[in-house]
């Protein structure tokens, strides 16, 4: 049976924050739980489409190691997570405007299901957990 | 019965190898067995949890020198 929806609502652009959402996500996931993401804020920048690892992740001291030691890529976990489980994903359509990016376009190919609102993103989550990071 | 798959993920830090087990029991028919070389402790404790929740048979895990090897029984 199914567990309660898992609704992640990721803002940070730091790598560990990114990561912990990536984990949360494949994790959950495959675990027979359906987990939706909202990408949002500093946070979709590291979604870009074609860019070196060195790149798309910033952030603090376990963000040297992470990039130095065999932790699994963060795109990967998101997409494993698409792969393997029941796991969805939406572009915040706000940040999108903002930087005049497509989802089809300019995002990391195959890890979306779209842009949205927050406001729709909201009330699906009254349906399950929320955790913003 | 047909021989054990192995995954040897030493050296991945978690979730990496519960990863590529659940990729291969995508793949695997019921009844056959997964064998999972790691050096990452907390995929050794993860796995088993992973594998009771799902429906899945945990078969048994060893640890020598730093390496568990955790054996998964595809069950549905």
């Amino acid at each position: 049976m199914a567990g309660l929806p898992l609704y992640i609502l990721l803002a940070s652009g730091e790598h560990e924050k990114i990561q912990l959402a990536a984990m949360i996500a494949s994790v959950g996931a495959v675990s027979d739980r359906p987990v939706e993401v909202f990408v949002s804020m500093d946070a979709l920048p590291a979604f870009r489409r074609d860019i070196e690892p060195a790149e798309r992740y910033h952030g603090g001291p376990l963000h040297e190691t992470f990039m130095t030691s065999k932790v699994p890529d963060a795109m990967e976990l998101f997409s494993n997570g698409r792969m393997l489980g029941d796991l969805k994903m939406w572009a915040c359509a706000l940040i999108l405007d903002l930087h005049h990016w497509e989802v089809e376009k300019d995002l990391v190919e195959g890890l979306f299901d779209g842009p949205a609102g927050l406001t729709v993103f909201l009330a699906s989550a009254e349906g399950g957990q929320l955790i913003t990071i | 019965m047909s021989e054990r798959q192995k995954i040897d993920a030493r050296g991945a830090f978690c979730p990496g190898p519960l990863m590529e087990l659940i990729a291969a029991l995508k793949l695997a028919q019921v009844g056959e067995e997964i064998e999972v070389l790691s050096s990452d402790k907390g995929s050794a404790a993860d796995i088993p949890a992973w594998v009771a929740k799902v429906g899945h048979v945990h078969v048994g895990t060893t640890e020598q020198d730093g390496c568990w090897t955790i054996i998964v029984r595809k069950a549905k």
